[in-house]
């Protein structure tokens, strides 16, 4: 092999990793919020994931609107999909002491629901799905090439992720949320609705997994087995970052994405799958509360 | 152990045995009958193995049909390729099943509630993985086909139709007399000690890693019996007979019927595992109905059908009578906590 040929595997490995890993953490990022506030494990964020890709790819294909329009779109259908979620679901166990384990078999009654369906429909419409990309062309990174279209992904799943950071950090809103991650009876008692608070996280959630999937259609082609991986990859990070740690999500995200990346170019990606689910069994036996947990 | 095998004696289990044979040999007339009866009566055993773990327990195992798969490869590769009996190579498996089980889970037993639950859903997709990996072993996604149903000892015969079915309802009620005696007796007792508060219950001094370790074993066994049926029984073994939504059907079984009651899991079973096959062609809307069932449960029926029933009919002051005079009764009231 070549120095050129190295450094071109090398390159590639890098960028694939980047979007890998932003969208990863993206996704992590909103399952980390809603288990650190809620204490619930979503299960189903993989086939939400799926959900987002795949409506943004029914606005551009049949209702044919710009691919911009259609990401905006879908965005904005996760607010109802949450809300109506919320008010049916989720709400209920607010109260219950042992919610997360129950939550858990719920979340995983919704990703049983949500496959069967896209398996009779999409599944029989498609065996790949691609979205057009956002900007055409390709950039030049010295000699080698990368898309416009995953610089924009990178791009945009990084501004989304920066400001999800300054949204906790120093927003009303995201203060009021930390506040409920760190003790939510110190919380409701200095006067944080607690409830209300609740209900945000979660459609904010839904909301990093739904721009995770369209992000991750825009950058790549998806089949409906991309559910299932996702699932099980953001279950994996969270619990190594550390439930309810954002900035371990992101971190891991990024470990994951480059782990991603490098496995797939020399073996299966299955392997990759093997190591994250070793990841997350050490974790789990070791330290149950995370890396990054406070 | 005695005392607790012969009170599985007891009226009510001879009137089920009773009952399930007449129901083979009614329906004994009809192939596709008898072919859902079977299944159903295999779906009880693994309930009733689940019951224990996730009923009286507390734990929910989402790697039990995974078990059963390594059971069910096992038993197919010892008998077609080492050309081994079936009565011989079931119970290798089956051990070796529920020791990979045992040794696998044995980490997370320390684990509680949703973190137990998380890491047996890790275990069962690395073992579903692995079914698709090793082809050598398992021939991957095209799985086995083609298998021989068990030989009836001495005789050079193997068993078919309503022999089979028999067999079935025989292993069904067997798994059923066990899971009676194992809840009547102090090991039972303990189990549910440790299902309603772990700490209360290491504090009187039961040793919780202990017997969460033994009824991991004893369900991986139960998991372990079917799976080996099921493949012999349908002649058919692939990774997607064994997989997460598997283990999540069996959880539905016990969890409709009635956690942590003795006939729930029976009842589970018998009304849902016919379900895929009254929807023939349109069995892709199996999942989109368990997974309705399984937020119905959660979110409308903690109890189950049994267990809910069960609740209302106590509470009926003649049967409360009755009840207050039979010793011990069910041993619980399907009033278990949401998990």
């Amino acid at each position: 092999m070549t120095t050129s040929a190295i450094l071109l595997i090398a390159i590639s490995v890098i960028t694939t990793g980047l979007v890998l890993g932003v969208i990863f953490s993206l996704v992590a990022a909103g399952v980390t919020i809603v288990y650190g506030s809620i204490w619930l494990p979503n299960a189903s964020n993989g086939q939400f994931f799926l959900t987002a890709a795949l409506i943004c790819w029914s606005f551009v294909t049949w209702l044919a609107v710009p691919i911009w329009v259609a990401a905006l779109l879908t965005l904005a259908v996760s607010l109802p999909i949450s809300y109506l979620l919320e008010a049916t679901l989720i709400r209920r166990f607010y109260d219950v002491p042992d919610r997360n384990i129950a939550y858990f078999v719920l979340t995983l009654g919704v990703t049983q629901i949500l496959s069967g369906i896209f398996s009779v429909t999409y599944g029989r419409w498609s065996d790949q799905f691609n979205l057009p990309p956002m900007i055409a062309g390709v950039t030049f990174i010295g000699p080698f090439p990368m898309t416009n279209n995953r610089i924009f992904v990178l791009g945009a799943a990084s501004v989304l992720l920066a400001l999800l950071f300054a949204m906790l950090r120093f927003h009303p809103y995201g203060r009021a949320l930390r506040a409920v991650f760190q003790n939510r009876e110190a919380a409701a008692l200095r006067g944080v609705n607690v409830r209300a608070i609740y209900r945000l996280s979660f459609a904010l959630g839904m909301l990093s997994i739904f721009a995770g999937g369209i992000l991750y259609g825009m950058a790549y082609s998806f089949d409906l087995t991309v559910a299932w991986t996702m699932a099980v990859t953001a279950f994996a990070i969270m619990i190594v970052g550390g439930p309810g740690s954002v900035l371990g999500a992101v971190v891991v995200g990024m470990v994951f994405g480059f782990t991603q990346a490098g496995v797939s170019t020399f073996t299966s990606p299955t392997l990759a799958t093997f190591s994250y689910l070793a990841a997350m069994l050490i974790i789990l036996l070791l330290k149950p509360s995370g890396l990054f947990s406070r | 152990m005695r005392r607790y095998l012969r009170s599985a004696i007891t009226p009510q289990l001879l009137l089920l045995l009773a009952a399930a044979i007449a129901l083979a040999v009614v329906v004994s007339g009809n192939r596709f009958f008898a072919f859902v009866l079977g299944i159903t009566m295999i779906s009880i055993l693994w309930a009733a193995g689940m019951n224990l773990l996730t009923g009286y327990t507390g734990l929910v195992s989402l790697a039990f049909a995974g078990i059963a798969g390594i059971s069910a490869y096992g038993t197919v590769g010892l008998v077609m390729r080492c050309g081994w009996s079936f009565w011989l190579a079931m119970p290798v498996a089956v051990l070796g099943a529920a020791v990979v089980g045992v040794l696998l889970g044995l980490p997370s037993l320390r684990l509680k509630g949703f973190y137990f639950a998380l890491s047996s859903l890790v275990i069962q997709t690395v073992l579903s993985l692995g079914f698709v990996y090793f082809i050598g072993l398992t021939n991957g996604d095209t799985g086995i086909s083609q298998i021989p149903p068990p030989d009836i000892p001495l005789t050079g015969v193997s068993f078919h139709g309503i022999g089979f079915d028999l067999l079935l309802t025989f292993a069904a009620w067997l798994s059923l007399a066990a899971t009676w005696a194992i809840a009547h007796s102090p090991f039972g007792r303990r189990l549910v000690a440790i299902r309603e508060d772990e700490v209360l219950a290491e504090a009187i001094g039961i040793d919780v890693i202990r017997n969460k370790m033994l009824v991991f074993f004893v369900g991986s066994l139960y998991a372990g019996v079917g799976g080996a049926l099921y493949a012999t029984y349908v002649g058919f073994a692939s990774p997607r007979s064994f997989d997460l939504l598997s283990s999540l059907s069996i959880w539905l079984m016990v969890a409709f019927g009635g956690r942590g009651t003795f006939m729930g899991p029976v009842v589970g079973a018998l009304i849902l595992a016919p379900v895929p096959f009254m929807l023939q062609q349109y069995d892709t809307l199996k999942d989109v109905i368990y997974g309705a069932l399984i937020i119905a449960v959660i979110v409308l029926m903690p109890g189950g059908v049994y267990g809910t029933l069960l609740a209302y009919v106590r509470r009926l002051p003649s049967l409360k009578r009755y009840l207050s005079k039979q010793r011990g009764g069910v041993p619980n009231d399907g009033s278990v906590r949401r998990s």
